[in-house]
């Protein structure tokens, strides 16, 4: 048994899985979980490592032999796509059942097969054809999840967004890989380092990869894919989706010399993706909107950890940078693992109330414990607290930094303010995630909605339990979890291969442990000491006021409101406020919206000025048929002229 | 076991010298005032009552409402124990532990954040407003104070950050680390720990609905942030390590009684500020320690 032999019955398994998603559940559900945890097990093994697997095909497909190459990079992000890919999967047999959609949900299984095995060969695909054929598959796969519901407008709309910017950046990609195999001769992947002469291509990638991704400013699909598709699918594409754009900058920024100035390109769009991705979260009111801008705020912590690498590739292998690559691969798993969390458990409040509204939830604590409670340890994972993993990576990415400032030369200055802002960046996420779990999970229900709400079960709940007790595994021992990465980073860089982990993370995870035990012992003696003192519940004190109502709580425009105000430049928020007016106002409200500024005030624009220019071609062709005789006429005599003017003396 | 009697008595030490702080504070507001203020022991004495009393729990709240205090305390507790203290280190040192300060704070913020959401009141609301948003522009100038130490010495480790003073950056670093203090712990002029006006109140106003031991713990813990600061910021001026350790205990309880009196005088002689300044007061912060950074910077290099 090796890593070949689990993959070739992983791909055996989701193929039973694409074939009979159609009309039995049931064997869907278990060759996906069979195809998954073999998967699972072949990364580990590579992981842990064992062998890797390599593999050419005799027979040519398309015209070329298929290559397969699992590596530790390979292996590191299959991994994440197991675990993410299966969970889901569980939770979508209860979330979309053929009950409820009747319309959509065979499809649905079948696409999400799909969308498994075409994310699994452009993990595995080592040739730039097939690359492009799994890379398309993968792309159309999300394209009908995301639009399983296409009743609905605005999912259509999503969907169509989605779809063309997922071809823009495809059409980069073809640039790309054909480009290099018409430098190289071949459609063959692999290390090609000492080629200097590709290194421009690396723009190419960024461009492709970066929309994929979801970097700002290419992230205009993602929050409305994210937002509209079911809540299983925006798990997935949030958690591992997104990461096949990041796969693509690792593997070609490791496999070709990246041009001079790459890294601080990409450091520059992780910055600029971590603050504005949070800072467009805290604006936003729809639940799942703001989780969406949150993947691009994580997809920039992970730019900064690789830009910052490059750097320091570039500056002869520092060993700062292998903390920082380091930082934003596991950063890789660590968002996979919270935001899917999160995604399934906004699911799960969407399928107890129907709305997706933040301003009409509250309170769902109560009807809602164990999704209540995993959302909050989504949360803290994502703000990057200890003891959870988010803050192993956060800190790894810190620690690169740090190191980069104390090192002699030119890139220190330049560091300091990727630092400040991505400290900035921890604060800005805390706030919008105690936003987010204080207006949905706390206080009074603001809506029948959420008054009636109820658990989901225990097959959307065990999913969730599973990808928390993954994020808590890595916090509590990231030096176990770090050796995996440590195979990833020399993958990408081997002059990083033979360097040890931080001496200091075995002692974090001690702190971690320490920490959780402690803060479990001192909640439950205060818990023990409030019964045993007596405790007795009233209503909340309002400022004396006797009759508070649901109303009368803390929203979610409002709670951000201070930090939005600092970032209104950018976010561009759309009010719309009638004052009380008069000695007996007879009303008053206020609405504000935060919209997607890139899409409406850039994209939108620019495809107006596109749309003109062709507005003003269409007046050649009026249906007469004179004039295109006169067309062809003229043309006729501007080629004849050229040619002559060619062949002249 | 040394180790272990050794921790338990930084941790003593911690636990009992924090309370002490807001007294210092509260006798020196008096004295300005002319007035004969409550005894210097007082928190004490609300201490033991408050863990006594019962406790009155708002019917929409969770078990989080109690929760989260303690998680809360614990986060300090244990960001108290990885400060270094003068010669004798911290509890806890490795590469990086300063780091895990930064983020031990913000967990204890997003509990008392949560636990104050949990009644569902506009008031705690707004007072969890205000707490995480000024603090993402004071953790901005805390990682900034931060990173120019750690350039000053060329290290990550608080131990040695800490044990020589940053030299000339010191007079800025403190400073802006003051005004962070200021903040971080709701004094004047960013809050009013005295008032009784809801609307213009960011820490109190979270607690509002808290009593009895939860109330104590939410107490002690602010106290003890308070004292985690006011040693942050003597150390950051103090060349501990120059100094032989009686000297440099001694050097460094004076310096965080300075410190604390000098709250009290700011507190006596500064109103509150309007909110919409309270911004402009965190940047200034942040351009005092970033001044700071590139002093150190240029130390450095030149």
């Amino acid at each position: 048994m090796t890593a070949g032999h689990l993959l070739l019955f992983a791909a055996l398994a989701m193929l039973v899985s694409a074939l009979t998603g159609r009309f039995a559940r049931r064997i869907w559900l278990a060759s996906t979980i069979a195809g998954a945890v073999a998967a699972l097990a072949a990364a580990v093994w590579v992981l842990a490592g064992g062998a890797e697997f390599e593999w050419r095909s005799g027979f040519p497909v398309g015209g070329e032999p298929l290559h397969v190459r699992f590596d530790a990079i390979s292996a590191f992000f299959i991994a994440l796509l197991s675990i993410v890919g299966g969970a889901c999967a569980v939770y979508s047999s209860e979330y979309w059942t053929d009950e409820a959609h009747p319309r959509s949900a065979r499809a649905g299984r079948v696409w999400w097969s799909g969308l498994l095995m075409s994310l699994g060969a452009v993990l595995l695909s080592s040739n730039g054809l097939h690359f492009l054929v799994a890379w398309e598959l993968f792309a159309v796969s999300c394209y009908f999840l995301i639009t399983l519901d296409r009743q609905r407008a605005e999912t259509r709309q999503a969907g169509w967004l989605f779809l063309a910017a997922s071809h823009a950046a495809t059409l980069c990609l073809f640039a790309f890989f054909a480009t290099m195999a018409a430098r190289t001769g071949s459609w063959e992947l692999g290390p090609m380092r000492e080629r200097s002469d590709l290194s421009p291509l690396f723009w190419l990638a960024l461009l492709g990869f970066g929309v994929k991704a979801g970097m700002f400013p290419l992230h205009i699909w993602l929050p409305s894919a994210h937002a509209n598709a079911p809540s299983h699918v925006s798990a997935v594409l949030s958690g591992v989706a997104i990461k096949a754009g990041i796969y693509g900058l690792v593997r070609f920024s490791g496999w070709l010399p990246p041009p001079a100035g790459a890294g601080w390109v990409v450091a520059a769009l992780g910055v600029a993706s971590a603050v504005l991705g949070v800072a467009f979260a805290l604006g936003q009111h729809d639940l799942k909107r703001l989780l969406a801008y949150h993947s691009v705020e994580n997809i920039g912590i992970i730019l900064i950890g690789l830009g910052f690498a490059l750097v320091a590739r570039a500056q002869g292998n520092a060993a700062w940078g292998l903390l920082a690559l380091a930082g934003a691969l596991l950063h890789v798993w660590n968002h996979g693992l919270f935001k899917s969390l999160l995604f399934l458990g906004s699911g799960s409040v969407v399928h107890a109330t129907g709305t997706r509204e933040m301003s009409l939830l509250g309170g769902l604590w109560r009807a809602m414990p164990w999704t209540a409670g995993l959302f909050m340890l989504g949360a803290v994972a994502i703000s990057g607290l200890p003891p959870l993993n988010g803050f192993i990576s956060e800190w790894l990415v810190f620690l690169g930094l740090f190191d980069a400032v104390n090192s002699p030369g030119s890139v220190a200055l330049a560091t300091i303010p990727a630092l400040v802002l991505l400290g900035m960046t921890g604060a800005l996420a805390l706030a919008c995630f105690t936003k987010v779990c204080g207006i949905v999970f706390l206080g009074q229900p603001r809506s029948g909605a959420a008054e009636r709400a109820r658990e989901c079960g225990p097959l959307m709940i065990g999913p969730m339990i599973v990808l928390a007790a993954a994020c808590l595994a890595i916090g509590l021992a990231p030096a176990f979890f770090y050796l995996a990465v440590a195979r990833a980073a020399a993958e990408w860089n081997p002059a990083w291969g033979g360097v040890g982990g931080p001496a200091s993370l075995g002692t974090l995870g001690l702190a971690n442990i320490l920490l959780l035990l402690v803060g479990a012992l001192a909640a439950t003696l205060l818990w023990w000491r409030t019964i045993r003192a007596g405790l007795r519940r009233a209503p909340t004190w309002d400022c004396g006021y006797a009759k508070p109502t649901a109303r009368m709580q803390y929203t979610a425009g409002s709670f951000a409101g201070i930090i939005n105000e600092w970032f209104a430049w950018i976010l561009r928020p759309w009010r719309e406020e009638r004052r009380p007016e008069g000695a007996f106002p007879s009303g008053a409200s206020l609405v504000d919206h935060t919209p997607e500024t890139v899409l409406e005030h850039l994209v939108e624009p620019a495809g107006e000025v596109v749309m003109r220019i062709s507005g003003l071609a269409r007046r050649l062709q009026h249906g007469r048929l004179q004039s295109y005789l006169l067309y062809i006429v003229i043309g006729l005599i501007a080629v004849a002229a050229l040619v002559l003017r060619a062949n002249g003396p | 076991m040394t180790f272990i009697l050794e921790t338990l008595l930084r941790l003593a030490a911690w636990l009992l010298a924090a309370p002490l702080l807001p007294g210092i504070i509260n006798k020196v507001k008096a004295w300005i005032a002319g007035r004969r203020g409550p005894p210097v022991l007082q928190l004490y004495y609300d201490l033991a009552r408050l863990w006594g009393k019962g406790v009155v729990m708002s019917t929409l709240a969770s078990p989080g409402f109690i929760v989260g205090p303690a998680v809360a305390w614990v986060a300090l507790v244990g960001a108290a124990l990885i400060m270094p203290l003068g010669g004798a280190g911290g509890a806890l040192s490795f590469r990086g532990d300063v780091l895990l300060l930064v983020y031990l704070l913000a967990l204890a913020r997003f509990c008392t954040a949560w636990a104050a959401l949990e009644t569902g009141s506009a008031f705690e609301g707004m007072g969890a407003a205000r707490e995480v948003s000024y603090a993402v522009l004071s953790e901005v100038a805390l990682i900034t104070a931060v990173l120019s130490l750690s350039v000053q010495t060329g290290n990550v480790t608080l131990t040695d950050m800490l044990a020589l003073s940053v030299g000339s950056g010191a007079v800025l670093l403190a400073a802006g680390l003051f005004a962070v203090l200021l903040a971080e712990n709701c004094r004047v002029p960013f809050d009013d720990p005295n008032t009784h006006l809801e609307l213009t109140m960011i820490h109190e106003a979270m607690i509002l609905d808290h009593s009895g031991p939860p109330l104590a713990v939410i107490l002690h813990g602010a106290s003890l942030k308070l004292l985690l600061f006011a040693v942050l910021l003597s150390q950051v001026v103090l060349p501990l390590g120059r100094l032989s350790p009686l000297a440099a205990a001694g050097a460094l309880v004076g310096t965080v009684l300075g410190v604390t009196v000098a709250i009290g005088l700011v507190e006596s002689l500064t109103a509150r500020f309007a909110f919409r300044r309270v911004p402009l007061l965190l940047t200034a912060a942040f351009l005092l320690c970033l001044f700071a950074l590139l002093l150190a910077r240029k130390g450095g290099v030149g």
